[in-house]
């Protein structure tokens, strides 16, 4: 292996903390989230014990992660091109087995999650084989996560091509496969019945692919090109560009779909809403996320770039650390928003 | 890149057709009888009217006394947008609680509650004596082989029997495949 990638002796730690940060801030977030919207006891209804209810939410949003991580991954040869194979090799050789690596997770939290959403809607028994196959037959949600986790598996095998076959593979064919597998997430959540509907779900969708490719492609930058200075200065100009684009998209349609949401539910009065209640208050909280998100990204766009741009040394890395770890906040806010209880 | 997005739209398109598409999450605009209100003699049937169908199975209604006390009667049923339930001749007075769980039309489980007030006392008895959550036991005993009946006829028809033997069969595959290649991977790195 040719000695491209300069390891620096807190390489390690700055690895280690990053992604902690990531999932820990999303795990807690979620965790909080979860607790505000927790099930009020009802008299003579048996509601899911605290391993589900609090069990499925983390599952979830270990899942958005692992399939973030893949859309990072997937995007990685695209970003870094493919004129100088000497140097990006190296680093296409280690995120190839990772992506394979988090396609897997992705696929069997999938599956896992079937069984919780099982769990959750008959509380107080174990989900035997039975109850899930009923589960996925009758519920849109479930074959939406059987989906993705198919998704998740062809690319788990798409992937294993890519480690043995190199860029050969095509890295397009990755990429619509993951994107794929993040489709039916947004249906297995909030909808509402009107004209707006199909509106509403293909904006959900674009948020959700901009996210996914934002998140997923700043923390694949981070992790593994940031250190060589070379390699950052080609892909941030481009991955900026896309960061760009995804920041107003997913800005955008996060806040018309939560709005519009609100909007055409029964019974829901704006703006009082957005403070009381369980869904105003969350779709509150992740607006402020992007809202943080803004100054970081910008101080990075237009503070930092130039220089990057000229080979220097940077605290880049410190910079996208602290936007990944409000972006982790934010998935973990979304999944608590996806089962709000809106009235 | 362009191309890549028109790969992605048509993708988007497809799957709107493949996938039913999530339909909304249910609200109760009604319920008879209407929450808070004030009886005389206790209703002999409960109906909660929800903006959009409820699903069939899973729907759950029970109605518990001033003093813990069960009092609903049979099996909850649903008709379309109203679930129901029976209710035994109602007891002393006091305020009954009326707590649902449906599978609203998203599939997600919507729970809740409303209530009334029975203010002369009836001369009825409980259904059940407090607490209520034991009822969970029997009736799920009593679904349980519905319900394995139900999956073996699935699993005979296809349907979602044969999607998990076939991801079965090919996370064992792509399982033993990424060992081998991750393995090989690291030989060639360290060699």
């Amino acid at each position: 292996m040719t000695v491209t990638v300069e390891r620096a002796p807190q390489a390690d730690t700055v690895r280690r903390l990053l992604a902690g940060g990531f999932v820990s801030a999303a795990v807690l977030a979620v965790l909080v989230a979860s607790a505000f919207t927790a099930q009020e006891a009802v008299p003579g209804i048996a509601i899911p014990g605290p391993l589900v209810e609090y069990g499925l939410p983390v599952l979830r949003v270990l899942l958005d992660l692992a399939a973030v991580a893949v859309v990072g991954l997937s995007l990685l040869p695209k970003l870094l091109g493919f004129d100088d194979p000497e140097r990006t090799e190296p680093v296409m050789r280690r995120a190839r087995p990772m992506a394979v690596a988090f396609a897997w997770a992705w696929a069997v939290l999938a599956l896992v999650v079937i069984v919780f959403q099982t769990a959750e809607l008959n509380p107080g028994l174990i989900p035997t084989p039975g109850m899930i196959v009923e589960y996925v037959n009758s519920v849109g949600a479930g074959q939406g996560m059987l989906f993705s986790a198919a998704c998740a598996l062809s690319y788990a095998g798409i992937g294993l091509l890519a480690v043995r076959f190199g860029e050969k593979v095509p890295a397009e064919l990755r990429i619509v496969i993951a994107f794929f597998g993040l489709l039916p997430i947004p249906v297995t959540g909030h909808a509402v019945s009107s004209v707006w509907h199909d509106p509403i779900m293909i904006s959900m969708e674009l948020h959700v692919m901009g996210a996914a490719a934002w998140t997923g492609g700043l923390v694949v930058i981070t992790l593994l090109v940031a250190r060589d200075r070379e390699l950052l200065a080609r892909v941030l100009p481009g991955f900026s560009k896309m960061a760009t684009l995804a920041l107003i998209v997913v800005g955008l349609s996060g806040v018309v779909n939560g709005l519009a949401t609100m909007l055409l539910t029964p019974g829901v009065e704006l703006p009082g809403a957005l403070l009381t209640g369980e869904y105003g208050p969350l779709l509150v909280a992740k607006a402020a996320c992007v809202a943080l998100l803004v100054p970081l990204a910008a101080h990075i766009r237009f503070r930092l770039l130039s220089r990057i741009a000229e080979r220097q040394a940077t605290t880049v890395i410190a910079w996208a650390t602290a936007e990944i770890t409000v972006m982790g906040v934010a998935y973990g806010v979304a999944v608590a928003l996806t089962t709000a209880s809106l009235s | 890149m362009r191309r890549l997005l028109t790969v992605l739209l048509l993708a988007c398109a497809v799957l709107f057709g493949a996938v039913a598409p999530a339909q909304a999450h249910n609200i109760l605009i009604g319920s008879d009888p209407k929450d808070g209100a004030q009886l005389a003699t206790g209703p002999d049937k409960i109906t909660l009217t929800f903006d959009q169908p409820v699903r069939q199975g899973f729907a759950q209604i029970s109605v518990t006394g001033p003093d813990g006390t069960r009092w609903e009667n049979g099996k909850t049923t649903v008709d379309n947008h109203k679930v129901s339930v029976g209710v035994n001749p109602l007891g002393p007075a006091g305020e009954y609680i009326v707590g649902y769980r449906i599978l609203s039309s998203d599939g997600h489980p919507v729970a809740s509650k409303t209530a009334f007030t029975l203010t002369t006392p009836g001369t009825g008895t409980a259904s059940q004596p407090a607490p209520g959550l034991s009822s969970a036991g029997p009736q799920a005993q009593a679904q349980a082989p519905g319900l394995g009946a139900q999956a073996a006829e699935a699993a005979q028809n296809g349907g979602a029997g044969m999607a998990v033997l076939w991801i079965v069969g090919s996370i064992l595959l792509l399982g033993c495949a990424t060992v081998v290649a991750l393995r090989r991977t690291k030989e060639r790195e360290s060699a």
